[in-house]
């Protein structure tokens, strides 16, 4: 509105000329920054959102690859049907729900605890962190095969030794309590995160306001709970939900040490998407699957993020 | 009087003591939980020293030898997955940085159509590394094997660039953010052009930023398993896939495990641990602001 105004106090000729360049100027920034926008979504979209969309489609047709000479049908819900009202997409379902659950909450809580413990002020204590922080960038892989081999294992591995020496049979805990060893394994590789992001939160605290707390004799249980845990309220939240994101997509720890057995019992809903796409060559089915676990995944991420939202205002 | 001062000195030193017991108490158990914490991979790295024979029973007392490493190492199968990844470490980060930087610019200094558009296609962004890689799987798989993309890394490299672009736009996006923009205001008047204002300003600016957002992508793409397992055939497949052909066998293969995973494992620790810090930040700062 200013510059108009101010343009239409000078002199005729020099008004047409600056409005000209001024209506230059606004187009060509208007519009030329939408360059630097444009290769990014494009390979981004071609990449991740086009398949999601084919993957769509693909979860309301019949389409076995096994056997070419059946023709592609549209199969409307069908697909989903079928899981829907199978016990076993039920049952795995619960499992995924149990393992990311409670590896989400121990990961929480002892990684809170473990974060005020790193938070105080000893020699060295750089070390420390390092050390803790060190499994979160272990492959997970390789994370689940050292733990397979030389620690589980009855006969080779550290608790086969001890089990020896103190006289106890040992029990095969990768056989006899899958879901048990795969959230141990989650909370060892991921633990390291929460601390990391609860550590930073807990240093931002001001000095000042810890003096106060000791001179006003708050014990420690209060001091913990009822006030540095409500300031950090942020980087718990940040903390649980790119949790959640990271454990509910985990895959690889799966397969090197339980392959999802024995049984089904100790498969999730990604590594059940894994074996009807590879195994069962069931295109529609694999997509309806596929489908149903990015909807929850994003509606829990949903909820959680509201959840803890309410709680923190 | 002298009495009394002794004792308020003798007090403060008993003070001082506990003090001093306390925190060696405190450290002792800081250290203990750290290295119990550490203590797979620490044993992993000791075992890579064993010969098969010694590697067989769990111990920490042994004579050192290179043997595993030189065997590990002169294994073709190795050598090649070990490429792969390096490949696709250096391709898919840089290109990811080259689509995310410019993007990231725009979002937070461009001059989009209305204010709303930039917040907007930044939550796209931040959506899409929500997206769980099963989303795009079953496509990607049926596609790759009828291109026979399979065999060729330029497959997997798409999908890593396509989930990792995300990545670099949240994590540099906050990096950016931190920058005055009045300094952009005023190169502008002195007739810098907006891509100028990035190349010469910005990036420079942001550099240790950047350069930890590569760090990170570099340490995710090394680690990633599910894509590189289901979209690659033998050629081009990297470590990760080669790691897990181990999960088949039981305690006779101890010290080769060891060496192949130290290898495996070494660079995306050392990257990592280079990049915690801008890890914290990126992560909480993006996250808050949304």
């Amino acid at each position: 509105m200013g510059k108009q105004n101010s343009v239409a106090m000078e002199p005729k000729n020099t008004m047409r000329f600056k409005a000209n360049n001024s209506f230059k100027n606004n187009r060509s920034q208007k519009y030329t920054d939408y360059r630097y926008l444009i290769p990014g979504i494009v390979v981004v979209a071609v990449m991740t959102q086009v398949p999601f969309l084919i993957t769509i489609i693909f979860s309301f047709i019949k389409w076995n690859l096994s056997r070419p000479d059946i023709p592609k049908v549209f199969s409307g819900f069908s697909n989903y049907w079928f899981f829907l009202k199978s016990s076993e997409f039920w049952q795995i379902l619960w499992q995924t729900v149990e393992i990311t659950g409670i590896s989400l909450g121990l990961c929480t809580f002892v990684g809170f605890l473990l974060a005020l413990l790193l938070d105080n002020d000893v020699p060295f204590i750089n070390i420390a962190r390092t050390l803790i922080l060190g499994p979160f960038f272990v492959m997970s892989t390789a994370s689940g095969v050292i733990w397979k081999t030389t620690i589980f294992n009855t006969i080779f591995g550290w608790y086969g030794v001890f089990t020896q020496k103190l006289n106890i049979t040992p029990v095969d805990w990768i056989s006899y309590h899958p879901v048990g060893v795969i959230v141990l394994l989650f909370i060892w590789q991921w633990m390291p995160f929460f601390v990391l992001i609860l550590l930073a939160g807990l240093q931002g605290i001001s000095r000042d306001l810890i003096d106060c707390m000791h001179l006003d004799g708050v014990n420690w249980l209060q001091g913990t709970f009822l006030i540095k845990l409500p300031l950090i309220s942020n980087q718990v939240r940040v903390a649980v939900m790119l949790g959640l994101v990271f454990l509910i997509k985990e895959f690889g720890l799966i397969l090197v040490t339980t392959n999802g057995g024995p049984g089904k019992s100790s498969y999730t809903l990604p590594f059940y998407v894994y074996y009807q796409t590879v195994y069962s060559n069931q295109v529609g089915r694999a997509g309806a699957l596929a489908v149903i676990t990015v909807v929850l995944t994003l509606v829990l991420i949903r909820i959680l993020y509201k959840q803890i939202k309410k709680r923190s205002v | 009087m002298k009495n009394e001062a002794r004792t308020i000195t003798q007090i403060r030193r008993s003070m001082h003591i506990r003090k001093i017991i306390k925190k060696t108490i405190l450290a002792i158990v800081i250290y203990v939980i750290a290295i119990t914490y550490f203590f797979p991979i620490l044993y992993m790295f000791l075992s890579g020293f064993k010969t098969e024979q010694q590697a067989v029973k769990p111990s920490l007392l042994f004579s050192p030898t290179l043997e595993t490493y030189k065997k590990v190492l002169s294994d073709p199968t190795m050598i090649q997955y070990l490429k792969n990844s390096i490949l696709q470490v250096i391709l898919g980060t840089g290109i990811s940085l080259l689509l995310g930087i410019p993007v990231a610019f725009a979002l937070v200094f461009g001059k989009l159509k209305t204010k709303e558009s930039a917040g907007k296609i930044y939550l796209w962004f931040i959506t899409t590394i929500l997206l769980p890689p099963v989303a795009v799987l079953i496509p990607l798989f049926i596609t790759y094997q009828r291109l026979n993309l399979k065999n060729n890394p330029i497959g997997l490299l798409l999908a890593y660039i396509g989930f990792n672009t995300p990545l670099a736009v949240w994590l540099i996006h906050s990096f950016f953010s931190d920058l005055p923009k009045d300094i952009f205001e005023a190169a502008r008047i002195d007739g810098c052009s907006r891509w100028q204002q990035m190349v010469i300003m910005a990036i420079p600016l942001a550099r240790t930023g950047i350069i930890s957002a590569g760090l990170i992508i570099a340490v995710q793409i090394w680690n990633e398993f599910f894509l590189s397992f289901n979209l690659t055939g033998n050629p081009s497949a990297t470590l990760p896939v080669y790691m897990s052909r181990f999960r088949e066998q039981q305690g006779l293969f101890v010290a080769q495990l060891s060496a192949s995973s130290t290898i495996s494992i070494l660079p995306a620790l050392i990257l990592g641990w280079m990049s915690q810090k801008a890890l914290v930040k990126g992560l909480t700062m993006g996250a808050v602001k949304e």
